[in-house]
């Protein structure tokens, strides 16, 4: 026969049933414990579909299923989008530019923190395993390493690789470094930013456009795939901005796919632009020589920081996969209790 | 062919709205456009049933009678839950009360849930009569929070349990979602036991009257039979309804049970 005082502990579950299975899925719902309930209640909910998200003092708090599991949630995106599909890697943090908008703070006067080739090479090999499907190099300004090749060669032997660049140092040895990698799987993302010298050198330097477009050209007569990125201020860019900006690179026999044009993110160096938090971001996981980052947009922002330790990276990955999917249930949920009529 | 049907359910918790909108927006996609409204009982949603208003209902068992009765059979069951076709009252006790059969309760306390509940009124009546008890031999504890729902919010239910818990009754009859809910032994172990079982009987399913014509009933129950539980979007409609899996046709032997018992308990097609 059951104690008087285990019969009134068990009763948590006839509250919990009465409580949460009449609300809403995904609402959040409180209910009162009583001593040595909490076991009680963890077992309720993980029997019934529900999520225990606190337990303090003498209330449990939890959300009312179905939750959907991560990955049902992850499936919504683009496969090649999905968290953990791109890997971005900084491979240093110093430019030879300093641009008024730049997110990562890059300058001539930024430190170097790179991360340099032997940890980007088992960055990368862990990345594969945990389903990396594209890496993209970025800083900084990556041309200004010398092992950038190393780094490059290690990149592409796993998965297409693309490296983000002002296109501005393509001479001497650097020129050579460019020519020794290789053409199948790599690709250079060159930022240009307007059809004209006057918009794009306001933001980056004088001098700064014709050194890029220049840049264009060797990139595209070695050989390589050139995808062009516009970053445009609110109000910069109107449409007959852009139809001269297509054009100019419709001209390059640039693909319309590889002509990219974004916000300025408010972020880094940038006064103005769009707002991005975790929540509104779809993540792309970004190593730094100080941690790894949702995104490489707010790469060094602490608000952003997934983890300090850049091994395993593997862990880090499905860190952020969950977080993404809780978000997006979390979003999800919460539209529909806030719909105005 | 109809351009739209209407279906009536009964809101008895918020999640309805989110079911409905949910299966609105799938058959925005299929042969039959399908809207919704809501009664907030049983009883209504068959008046509109009968007079038009709704051109299919889903209903309990016990509304699936109602409908059967007032229209001298004239109406169909398109489809129902998995769940449905397997539906059982479940009779349990406090552990360490030594039942082992319905005959037990003679001289004891039963608690039941709402009377217009199937499975944990209508139907548990009928089992302590087949097991050869007579009216009054079993004191019945009734509770009657969800009257015009037909158990569907499982609250008297519930209630009935918590007498039970309290010792102001010696069994408590319930449906199996409900002691599914409350996870059965499992999580209590020690505190309830369940020592009978009833044999399977079919539950809700969506009623519509034989002038349903068919060139709307084929397309709309095979778009229904269609949803399917590995997608993510089909599936948290069908996780919020209770399905286990997938709709099927009904299985209308399911039914016997309960029309029997309506038919020897005296109870009036129209409460």
């Amino acid at each position: 026969m059951v104690s008087v005082p285990a019969m009134q502990r068990n009763k948590v579950i006839l509250d919990l049933v009465e409580r949460v299975g009449p609300a809403e899925a995904g609402q959040v719902v409180e209910v009162p414990l009583g001593p040595g309930q909490q076991g009680l209640v963890e077992r309720w909910c993980e029997r019934a579909g529900h999520r225990l998200l606190a337990v303090e003092g003498d209330v449990a708090t939890i959300r009312r299923g179905p939750i959907p599991d991560d990955d049902a949630m992850l499936d919504e995106i683009p496969v090649d989008r999905q968290p953990g599909a791109r890997l971005w890697i900084y491979t240093n943090f110093d430019c030879n530019l300093a641009c008024d908008y730049c997110c990562a703070k890059s300058s001539p006067q930024a430190e170097r923190r790179a991360l340099g080739p032997d940890r980007i090479r088992e960055l990368v090999a862990e990345g594969a395993e945990h389903g990396v499907t594209e890496i993209f190099l970025t800083g900084g300004e990556p041309f200004l390493l010398w092992d950038l090749d190393e780094i490059v060669a290690a990149c592409a032997a796993r998965a297409p690789t693309t490296i983000l660049t002002n296109g501005m140092l393509f001479r001497g040895r650097r020129l050579d470094m460019l020519r020794a990698m290789p053409r199948a799987d790599v690709a250079l993302q060159i930022s240009l930013d307007s059809a004209t010298a006057e918009l794009h050198d306001l933001h980056r330097g004088a001098g700064s456009w014709q050194r890029a477009l220049d840049g264009i050209r060797t990139a595209l007569r070695e050989g390589f795939r050139v995808r062009v990125a516009a970053t445009v201020a609110a109000g910069e860019a109107g449409a007959d901005e852009i139809a001269a900006f297509h054009s100019l690179l419709d001209g390059f026999g640039i693909d319309r796919d590889d002509q990219v044009i974004r916000p300025v993110a408010h972020r880094g160096f940038a006064d103005d632009g769009v707002t991005l938090t975790i929540e509104s971001l779809v993540p792309e996981v970004t190593v730094t020589a100080d941690g790894i980052y949702w995104h490489p947009v707010t790469a060094g922002h602490e608000d952003q920081l997934v983890s300090r330790s850049l091994f395993p990276l593997g862990d880090a990955i499905a860190e952020v996969r969950r977080r993404f999917a809780a978000y997006r249930w979390e979003t999800r949920t919460a539209a529909q209790r806030f719909t105005c009529a | 062919m109809a351009e739209s049907l209407l279906v009536g359910a009964v809101a008895y918790t918020p999640n309805i709205v989110l079911i409905w909108e949910g299966l609105r927006d799938y058959f925005a996609d299929g042969p039959i456009e399908t809207d919704f409204v809501l009664f907030s009982n049983y009883g209504r949603q068959v008046d509109a049933l009968l007079d038009g208003t709704i051109d299919v209902a889903w209903n309990t068992n016990v509304a699936w009678a109602r409908t059967v009765f007032q229209t001298d059979g004239r109406c169909q069951a398109l489809a129902m839950r998995d769940v449905d076709a397997a539906f059982q009252t479940v009779f349990v006790t406090r552990a360490g009360n030594e039942f082992d059969e319905l005959a037990d309760l003679r001289g004891r306390r039963l608690a039941l849930g709402s009377r217009d509940s199937a499975q944990a009124a209508i139907l548990p009546v009928q089992y302590l009569r087949d097991a050869g008890l007579a009216d009054g031999e079993v004191e019945f504890v009734r509770q009657e929070s969800d009257i015009g729902k037909h158990g569907d919010t499982g609250r008297s239910e519930l209630d009935a349990i918590r007498l039970l818990m309290d010792d102001e009754a010696d069994a408590a009859a319930i449906g199996i979602n409900t002691w599914e809910a409350i996870g059965r032994e499992e999580l209590m172990p020690g505190a309830l036991a369940e020592f009978w079982r009833s044999p399977r009987y079919s539950h809700c399913n969506f009623t519509a009257l034989d002038t349903l014509p068919e060139d709307v009933r084929r397309p709309w129950v095979e778009h229904l039979l269609a949803m399917s539980w590995d997608e993510p979007e089909h599936r948290r409609i069908m996780e919020l309804e209770g399905l286990r899996r997938r709709w099927v046709l009904p299985d209308m032997e399911g039914y016997a049970s309960l029309f029997e018992a309506i038919e020897n308990q005296g109870i009036s097609p129209r409460w």
